[in-house]
């Protein structure tokens, strides 16, 4: 065959294959607009757990609607919040933060959630002087890390897991506990720190071990740890397994109450382990419940007409998003270190949750930590520590 | 009886139990390795859309029955769930596999992975993306034997499980479909040489595989009593252990491979440490495919590999 006569039979794919990229590079393009901001929102939209991004997806778009219907945030730019799906996944994590990295629009972002994506993305941030807020990571060791460009809004398990163990401890005065984690950033922090400040409170722990997230079936465990009677199990972790983990221990007779961190905050954890099995549970969360505070009801109202029930760190993504909103407008151009400059002289910053301020390491300043306890099918609270 | 082996004993059931169900999975990947040499990685997914079935039917039936007494229930979302994962499993063969038959292996393999990314993201957008709770329809009725207890639940389990793999041994041995499945598998132009349509075999062997899955996904959503849309991933990880442990292809294998994993899970589990349950699993693993490179049960062919 001549060439020409096979360059003709080639054509239309080659046409095809042209049109194929065009589609995939062209919008890119299209819609790069320069009165824009670009914020991120790393959170795990799909996956395991697409159940908390998107709650924290919904509370920033509810931030930037608000601001954008007020008007440009200050000339004639607007706000687009950018979704970027981390599943969960450290390694997807990157990936995400290095695409807005590429984005010379993007000036910062909401995110992660999970403390394993955060610590992991935290350093491309850096690299790229964007200026990252988490709504939830409370693992103590992102801040450690020594990123000037890490802040997040929410207290860390420093100061959680410790109120867990002096609760434990004196108000309910047992002795004697068994530890499970899932293996996480966020959950093995969350049971190491619980079992340091439990162990020099002088009590003892009869076992700590780690269960594999998305596992169904806990049985063996549960049968090993019922054998050493402990008075309470104290789980860092996530809800799903632990409803699993509360449904299977109450079946095998093991009678010790469960308690948890802000990861177990959710009623689904009631819905999927019946209310009489989590009666008696504990969880500590950060902060009291939106519903209560009368800063944060025209959010929460507004939230559930509009979405449905509020997620656990809905309000945390729209305060995050609002601290953010607002350092741009003070910083008043499009410059990622203006930006950066105006988030860390955040002061006093009045938030749905309450007032905010970061410290040197960017962790926020005097969050409270609430206890709560499982009772009739809800969560009732119980006290709010102060740091 | 003393304690640590009634301990030992109640491990050994707990293990079988969960055995049983990667059995049932397990038979899908082997009959399909067996007909097209081909790892079908949407397999669990499968198992899992078995499992939003089964719970889909449970919805519907409380608001349209809702004095049903519970075996209605249950043979009812069995025949739903069976019947919507078969007409799954022949649409993912017809619109995925089919049009690459012929093409190389790799090409195969990959699809079978987007298939079940497909699927995974279709089931979170219809269902949502919280855990779904299924009732629970089987009465908490617990024998005790010995001091062992035994939940009708796992009762349930160990029946069906059981019953359909007597049934499939049958229909497999004896029926005329299954001798042209075997005369596929064995070998395929030799079988449409003597007017077997091997197009038509592998579609009934993917409707078998993909109910027996959704059984499989039905009993394990009423056990556990949650279920989500990622569960079929852990889930055929697991099950496709077990169908390489006992000799992928070989469907006495699967069986085998299904049960012995699930009681090394519960053992090491119980015994040494839950956090490397899954590492048992796959250790044991190793040691067979180095002393048994073909599996516990599988048949020495080279050519298939």
């Amino acid at each position: 065959m001549r060439f020409e006569q096979k360059l003709l039979r080639y054509l239309p794919r080659a046409w095809a294959l042209f049109f194929v990229i065009f589609l995939f590079v062209f919008p890119d393009f299209s819609y790069a607009k320069d009165d824009e901001l670009v914020i991120g929102l790393a959170a795990p939209l799909t996956g395991d757990q697409a159940y908390i991004g998107l709650g924290v997806f919904q509370g920033a778009w509810m931030a930037v609607e608000d601001a954008n219907t007020r008007g440009p945030v200050f000339g004639d730019k607007r706000i687009r919040l950018e979704p970027l799906d981390d599943q969960h996944n450290p390694t997807q994590a990157v990936l995400a933060a290095n695409k807005l990295a590429a984005n010379p629009d993007a000036i910062g972002v909401i995110g992660h959630f999970n403390s394993s994506c955060t610590k992991a993305a935290a350093a491309i941030y850096h690299e790229a002087r964007i200026v990252q807020i988490s709504p939830g990571s409370t693992n103590p060791e992102i801040s450690r890390q020594g990123f000037d460009t890490f802040f997040r809004v929410c207290a860390t398990d420093e100061v959680q897991a410790p109120t867990a163990a002096a609760f434990v401890f004196s108000k309910l005065g047992l002795k004697k506990i068994a530890i499970l984690d899932d293996q996480t950033t966020y959950g093995k922090g969350l049971a190491d720190e619980f079992e340091k400040k439990f162990s020099l409170l002088g009590g003892t722990v009869a076992q700590h071990s780690g269960i594999t997230q998305g596992e169904k079936d806990f049985t063996p465990l549960l049968t090993k740890i019922k054998s050493l009677n402990p008075e309470l199990i104290f789980y860092g972790g996530v809800y799903p397994e632990l409803a699993l983990l509360i449904k299977q221990s109450k079946k095998l007779g093991l009678t010790a109450p469960w308690m948890g961190g802000d990861g177990i905050y959710d009623v689904t954890l009631i819905k999927l382990a019946t209310p009489e099995h989590c009666e008696g549970t504990y969880a500590t969360m950060l902060g009291v419940d939106p519903h209560s505070l009368p800063a944060a009801k025209d959010f929460v109202t507004r939230y559930e007409a509009r979405y449905g029930e509020i997620g656990s760190f809905s309000a945390y993504a729209y305060d995050a998003t609002n601290v953010l909103i607002e350092a741009l407008r003070r910083a008043g151009k499009k410059d990622r270190e203006a930006v950066l400059s105006e988030v860390k002289h955040t002061k006093d910053f009045q938030g749905i949750l309450g007032k905010i301020n970061f410290d040197s390491k960017g962790d926020a300043v005097g969050r409270s930590v609430g206890i709560f306890k499982i009772e009739k099918g809800r969560f009732k609270f119980l006290e709010e520590v102060k740091p | 009886m003393n304690a640590a082996l009634q301990l030992f004993l109640q491990q050994l059931l707990n293990g079988l139990t969960i055995g049983m169900v990667y059995a049932l999975i397990a038979l899908g990947y082997t009959m399909v390795y067996g007909v097209i040499q081909l790892i079908n990685f949407a397999h669990g997914e499968v198992f899992m859309v078995g499992a939003y079935l089964a719970f889909t039917v449970i919805a519907v039936s409380f608001s349209i029955w809702p004095s049903a007494p519970f075996w209605v229930i249950l043979i009812l979302l069995f025949v739903f769930s069976m019947a919507g994962a078969s007409v799954l499993g022949a649409l993912i063969e017809k619109l995925a596999y089919r049009p690459l038959r012929g093409s190389p292996k790799l090409a195969v393999l990959i699809t079978s992975i987007g298939v079940s990314f497909f699927l995974q993201n279709a089931v979170m957008l219809i269902y949502g993306s919280k855990e779904q709770s299924l009732p629970e329809i089987i009465p908490n009725i617990q024998f005790n034997f010995a001091g062992i207890s035994f939940s009708l639940a796992q009762a349930i389990i160990f029946v069906v499980s059981i019953g359909l793999m007597f049934f499939l041994t049958w229909f497999v041995k004896s029926t005329k479909l299954g001798k042209a499945m075997r005369a596929s598998a064995e070998n395929p132009e030799g079988a449409q040489l003597v007017g077997i349509s091997v197009n038509h075999i592998v579609q009934v062997t993917f409707m078998t595989g993909s109910a027996l899955a959704a059984i499989g996904g039905a009993l394990f959503g009423m056990y556990y009593g949650s279920i989500n849309f990622h569960d079929g991933y852990l889930a055929g990880l697991k099950a496709f252990t077990a169908a390489v442990f006992g000799g992928i292809g070989s469907i006495p294998g699967a069986m085998v491979g299904g049960l012995l994993l699930g009681v090394f899970e519960g053992l090491g589990a119980g015994y040494i440490s839950s956090e490397w349950k899954d590492v048992f699993a796959f250790i044991i693993l190793g040691v067979v495919l180095i002393l048994r490179p073909s599996g516990i049960m599988g048949e020495n062919l080279s050519d298939k590999v």
